[in-house]
């Protein structure tokens, strides 16, 4: 079954471009995600300091 | 958060149709692209090299709107938000050459052959790469605004010419030259709906990844520059 799955692979080789591609996609949306989430809080933090000021 | 969810959903599509979806002679299911001859294969590059230079465009467009912007109201959030479109468009001008280079591998046999299309994104690089250079020159961050907002302007108007008008009236080897007998205009005559309804919702994917991005990096270049000021 494993050598089936690994064969078919390398008979068609774009899925494993496919795999990377959405592999790397997916780390791209997490990043974006995670990278706004602590902008945000950032921004709210300075606002706050600043309102308190 | 809706939209980031319609963005992840349509982006996943695009790759997934893109690479995997077959390209054959007489399309006959859904899910099967017309082979445009000429391009074979290789055409599915479409899916990711055209929207790239599609989002060079608008940034330099937004560039430019958010340097008229500032010079109407001297507020320096626009001028951050334009050198964040600034530099988002020189990351999808450098990917749209690298991704486009690679394609002229293995459709014309090496990297670069100084077709119109690749002289005009080549002098584009150049145009807006000094005014990278220009902005670290100047330290006074007004001036550095000022100067800015004029050379996107300016920088801006050259932009329709180079993407749109000289490759398409120069004879060269990229598809849509003046010269262009086989593959013609792509989108309009050669891809069948399932391929057009690909390739624009790649469209709409990559503008909305790019509003991201561009959110993002203005909110880390105001952050920046708030901190500075506190600091100093």
């Amino acid at each position: 079954m494993e050598g089936g799955f690994f064969g078919f692979l390398e008979t068609n080789a774009i899925y494993v471009v496919l795999f990377i591609v959405l592999a790397i996609w997916f780390g791209i949306f997490l990043f974006m995600l995670n990278t706004d989430k602590k902008l945000k809080e950032i921004l709210n933090e300075l606002k706050g300091k600043s309102n308190e000021k | 958060m809706i939209w980031k969810i319609v963005l992840f959903v349509l982006m996943t599509f695009v790759i997934i149709a893109g690479i995997a979806f077959p390209i054959v002679p007489q399309p006959s299911a859904w899910y099967q692209f017309p082979l445009i001859p000429g391009l074979e294969e290789k055409a599915k590059i479409i899916f990711f090299h055209v929207p790239t230079a599609w989002l060079s465009v608008i940034a330099f467009l937004m560039a430019m709107i958010y340097g008229i912007k500032y010079l109407r109201h001297q507020n320096l959030d626009d001028d951050a938000k334009s050198n964040a479109a600034l530099q988002l468009g020189m990351v999808f001008c450098v990917l749209a050459t690298v991704t486009g280079s690679i394609w002229a591998k293995f459709t014309w046999g090496a990297f670069w052959h100084w077709d119109p299309r690749e002289t005009s994104i080549f002098i584009l690089l150049l145009i807006y790469g000094s005014l990278f250079a220009l902005r670290t020159a100047v330290e006074n961050e007004d001036k550095r605004a000022r100067l800015s907002a004029v050379y996107s302007i300016i920088a801006f108007l050259t932009v329709p010419f180079f993407i749109f008008i000289m490759p398409r009236i120069m004879t060269g080897l990229h598809p849509g030259s003046a010269n262009d007998d086989t593959s013609g205009p792509v989108v309009d005559f050669k891809m069948n709906r399932n391929m057009q309804l690909v390739f624009y919702i790649s469209l709409i994917a990559f503008t909305i990844l790019y509003y991201w991005m561009w959110s993002v990096r203005y909110k880390v270049l105001i952050i920046k520059d708030t901190l500075t000021k506190k600091l100093l």
